[in-house]
């Protein structure tokens, strides 16, 4: 196995668990402030980049939530000057989540001053029915006006995130709205299939039998997707991520692909900050407490907010990273495994690996294994083969 | 107590007449449970008695009563179920009685069950006391009762006792009837100590409780006892009677009726109908009770494979307090290893199944239910089935048998019509009609048995609107053309899934079980076709069209640890599965279906 080793982490994310409105099948921790809530998680927030900077040097950080862009002006001056403080400015890759609602000029150069290089648009439709449908608080209209924004700000690397199958949507709904989204031009696309997670308002529609989920119509508009996006040079290289490769030599991983995702996919450390965060530090999994008022409280005494931890002997780690790393399109190249994880693929699951070749749904090359188109789709079942 | 001094009687009745209520009220009037003890439908013990409104175990009570005369008795009271089902509970009460009060309910009048638990009675000699019962109803009807009972039951209507348990009317003219009418036991005159084993339950310190009725001699702790049957000396440990709960006493003499313990610990040496006798010097058997056979059969499987041995220890357990039951050990592809249960009924089947759950605490399923029929091979052979596992090719089998009952279904006169449909929609054929009253008739018709398992009374009990009852008394047996329906998955059948129908059943019922079928297997990575066949003919079929993919659209670094715990459970459930060829099947899908077919 891997040793040990002290190098700082080079990966960060932060939560911000706020949204102005909560959308019909959102699970993530988030809620609408209130009172003085978001001043108090910021101090926490600061105080927590401070226990966690001397391991730290980012290569790629990313903002997500909840709604990030959800904070003032003033309230992301002050924690950009404190990462600042800190040394953790300067990524290779910064990424900070967007909804079309809450993007300004000011705050786009603010973002592109401090160093961010990278928006993710939490865009899901531009249905405007659809829109309404799953609780969204923007409209078409902001969408195109806060892209227009974001680029005049000099953001030249976009994601845009687009969801289907949602109840009611036809086929010709997500052809249009692949078709608009192709056209802002953006470097990346993350398409998606509507998850119904327990606890939210469309699982409890789903289940008082509301709506049916059509499940030949999902995969004819993953088909679609595939297809599209194949045509408009959107390379896939997860099973829900398309980006745009500018390189000339061909790459498994476009290069305008996101290296922060990419490193969890293969069992990369990072270190996670805020309510809810997960991180994953010398191979200990830990998850903060998802409730910002335990989190405030526990960083105001000067201590992590982590709710728990969960350490996996060597070979089972070996498993879930070999697991979570069949979703790219490269699957994992030997030396990369092994590296990662001390592990050898061919050696620790040769019949695994030939069951999935024998199924069609994995191929495998001198340096390499990796799921096929078809096994792709059935990502889970074969990732359970190595867990 | 000097013989002369002891009324042993059983109360019997249609169900929910208001025997164990008439119960509560002898209990209290005798002072046998204190006020603040009582509580409504006293003797109904257990959950599921309690949960139903009725009476499934036959429940004894010793009580003492100072009769007008001055003297005092020890009344010997045991309060019977009212359902067809539970028969057997009653025909053993009998046996350890001189006399039953027979109850009727005034608003209801004579039903099926009055006049079959009457016949048993009678057969055994016993002395009858009606009771006409709810005359406090504003509906009750007593000029009618009476006239039913001398015309359906050939019974003096002055020997009724007008009563309502509920109010406590009559209640002392019953006690003082018991004393005056019910003949004191007599003893056989046998050289030694004879008792009748007619029920026990398994009490997990005193090993094995038995039942018993005192017919000669008497018993007491340290005597040395033989067991007929299998002959084996035991030394008794304890004899007591119960108020309801068992107390002990130090004998139990001659015309009494109570319990003891001799340590028994296997429920495998207690045969119910048995006779104990002095173990030195035996005296004859007494009539023990008729074999009864079981007329619906199931199979009944552990959800868990290593609970099978638990199993039959709690099913050995349970059969000591409920003779009717009967099992021995089968196997399912589907289902693993298991028991073939014969049950009297219906209703027997599923409260044998809700105490195995609950008193036992075992996570059991059962297969969909089988009469038991005669098949005739062309080896000129003779053969019974009650599993359609075990019925032999179609080319072998010269006829089939079906069993017979002649139903006599009591209902209100304007139902008449829709009795006739029902009835015919079951297979069955009308034979007469007898006006009871102004308002309702009993018809006559005979059924196959195997078409009244399912729903037949519940059918009965909407078209009437709870007005209807029926009984039935087996009726031989008739040639049918039965089929054996298999379900196959991709071409494989799955046993717990086949049954025996009459043919021109076999298709409906095929269509409905792979329509169920269809809703519950998960979908696999092809097209699985699920057919209902008769030998190699399809007669249904549905298609599970592939699974076309199992991903998770979306994965986070937030996701690894929860989604890797997610998938972990699939797989575990995978491993749960049960292969028919290349198809997985949770057994939880055959558990569905199971439950919502029977
Ligand atoms: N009004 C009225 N209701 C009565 C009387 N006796 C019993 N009941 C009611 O009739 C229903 C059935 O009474 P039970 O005593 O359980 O009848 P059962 O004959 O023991 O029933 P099974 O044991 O199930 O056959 C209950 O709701 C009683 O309250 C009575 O004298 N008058
Ligand atoms: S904006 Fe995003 S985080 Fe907020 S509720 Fe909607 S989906 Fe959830
Ligand atoms: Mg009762």
């Amino acid at each position: 196995m891997v040793a040990i080793s002290n190098e700082p982490l080079r990966s960060l994310y932060v939560h911000v668990p706020f949204c102005a409105h909560k959308c019909e099948y959102c699970a993530f921790y988030s809620a609408p402030p209130s009172g003085d809530i978001v001043n108090r998680y910021i101090a926490a927030l600061v105080r927590e980049f401070e226990l966690v900077a001397h391991d730290l040097k980012p290569r790629t950080i990313f903002f997500g939530g909840g709604t990030p862009s959800m904070l003032n002006m003033r309230q992301w001056e002050l924690i950009l000057t404190e990462l600042d403080r800190f040394n953790l400015l300067g990524a290779a890759e910064w990424t900070v989540e967007c909804n079309p609602a809450t993007v300004s000029a000011d705050k786009a150069k603010l973002l592109r001053d401090f160093g961010v290089n990278r928006i993710s648009m939490g865009v899901q439709s531009l249905d405007e029915r659809l829109l309404e449908r799953l609780g969204r608080i923007h409209s078409r209209a902001q969408v195109f006006k806060s892209y227009d924004i974001l680029r005049a700000a000099g953001f030249d690397n976009v994601n845009i995130d687009l969801m289907f199958a949602i109840p009611t949507q036809t086929m010709e709904i997500w052809r249009a709205t692949l078709a608009e989204a192709a056209s802002l031009d953006s470097e990346h696309l993350s398409c998606y299939e509507v998850i119904y997670e327990e606890d939210t308002p469309l699982y409890a529609q789903l289940k008082a039998g509301e709506f049916d989920v059509d499940e030949d119509l999902a995969c004819a508009m993953y088909d679609e997707l595939t297809a599209f996006a194949g045509e408009r040079n959107y390379q896939q290289y997860e099973v829900a991520n398309f980006a745009k490769h500018k390189g000339t030599a061909a790459s498994d991983i476009p290069d305008r692909a996101c290296r922060h995702n990419v490193n969890y996919w293969r069992g990369g450390s990072y270190h996670g900050v805020g309510p809810s965060a997960t991180g994953y530090v010398r191979g200990v999994r830990t998850k903060n407490w998802a409730n910002t008022q335990i989190y405030c409280e526990q960083l105001e005494k000067g201590v992590r907010a982590i709710e728990s931890r969960e350490e996996l002997p060597p070979r089972r780690r070996a498993g879930e990273t070999a697991a979570f790393g069949l979703r790219m399109n490269s699957g994992w190249p030997y030396a990369d495994f092994r590296e990662a994880t001390g592990f050898d693929l061919r050696t620790e699951w040769p019949r695994e690996m030939d069951s999935l070749i024998a199924r069609g749904w994995a191929q495998e090359t001198q340096n390499q294994f990796k799921l096929s188109e078809r096994g792709l789709r059935f990502a889970d079942s074969a990732a359970e083969m190595f867990l | 107590m000097e013989p002369s001094k002891i009324r042993n009687f059983s109360i019997i009745a249609h169900i929910d007449h208001g025997k164990t209520t008439l119960s509560d009220r002898l209990l209290q009037t005798t002072g046998t449970i204190a006020k603040r003890e009582m509580q409504e439908q006293l003797l109904d013990s257990m959950d599921l008695e309690r949960e139903r409104g009725i009476t499934i175990k036959a429940h004894p009570v010793t009580m003492n009563y100072r009769a007008k005369d001055g003297l005092d008795y020890e009344l010997n009271l045991i309060d019977t179920p009212g359902h067809v089902d539970f028969a057997y509970e009653v025909s053993r009460s009998l046996s350890a009685c001189e006399g039953a009060l027979l109850i009727i309910d005034a608003a209801q009048g004579v039903e099926a069950q009055t006049v079959a638990n009457l016949h048993l009675a009678m057969k055994q000699n016993l002395t009858i006391i009606p009771v006409i019962n709810k005359i406090d109803l504003p509906h009750a009807n007593v000029e009618l009762a009476k006239q039913q009972l001398e015309d359906i039951l050939a019974i003096p209507s002055e020997l009724a006792i007008l009563a309502s348990a509920k109010e406590g009317i009559g209640i002392e003219e019953i006690l003082e009837a018991i004393v005056a009418r019910i003949p004191a036991p007599v003893p056989t005159g046998a050289p030694t100590m004879q008792a009748l084993c007619f029920d026990s339950y398994f009490d997990a310190y005193k090993g094995v409780v038995t039942h018993v009725r005192v017919f000669n001699g008497e018993i007491r702790a340290g005597m040395q006892i033989k067991l007929l049957h299998f002959g084996k000396t035991y030394e008794i440990k304890e004899v007591g009677s119960f108020n309801p709960k068992p107390y002990v006493r130090d004998v139990l003499t001659v015309g009494e009726t109570g319990y003891m313990t001799a340590n028994i610990k296997s429920p495998k040496e207690t045969k119910i109908g048995d006779t104990i006798t002095d173990a030195r010097n035996p005296s004859p058997v007494l009539p023990g009770f008729k074999e009864i056979h079981p007329m619906v059969f199931s199979g009944i499987y552990p959800i868990n494979a290593s609970d099978y041995e638990h199993l039959k220890v709690n099913m050995e357990k349970l059969k000591l307090n409920d003779s009717a039951f009967i099992y021995s050990a089968e196997s399912s592809v589907a289902l693993g290893f298991g028991f073939r249960c014969g049950f009297l009924g219906l209703l027997h089947m599923e409260i044998v199944q809700e105490r195995l759950r609950r008193e036992y605490n075992m996570d059991i399923i059962a297969t969909y239910p089988s009469v038991v029929y005669r098949v005739f091979l062309t080896d000129g052979t003779e053969k019974e089935v009650d599993n359609p596992a075990h019925l032999p090719e179609a080319t072998y089998i010269e006829k089939i048998e079906e069993p017979i009952v002649k139903a006599f279904i009591i209902c209100p006169n304007e139902n008449i019509g829709d009795m006739m449909s029902l009835i015919s929609e079951k297979r069955g054929t009308f034979d007469h009609t007898e006006t009871l009253d102004t308002r309702r008739v009993m018809l006559t018709s005979l059924m196959p048995l195997n078409e009244i398992l399912i729903d037949f009374h519940d059918r009965i009990k909407s078209i009437t609107r709870g007005f209807g009852s029926m009984d039935y008394e087996h009726s031989g047996h008739q040639e049918s053309e039965m089929v054996r329906l298999d379900m196959l998955v991709n071409a494989e059948p799955m046993d717990a899934f086949s049954c025996i129908v009459h043919r021109s059943k076999a298709e409906g019922r095929g269509r409905a079980l792979a329509a169920k079928l269809k809703e519950v297997i998960p979908r696999q990575q092809f097209a699985v076709a699920i057919q209902g066949a008769i030998g190699g003919k399809i007669i249904a079929r549905e298609t599970i069209g592939s699974l076309r993919k199992d991903v998770t659209a979306k994965c986070y670094g937030g996701d690894v640890s929860r989604k890797r715990k997610l998938l972990e459970k699939q797989k575990e459930g995978k491993k749960r599965m049960k292969s028919f060829g290349s198809i997985n099947i949770p057994q939880e899908a055959f558990i569905e279906v199971l439950k919502t077919s029977t």
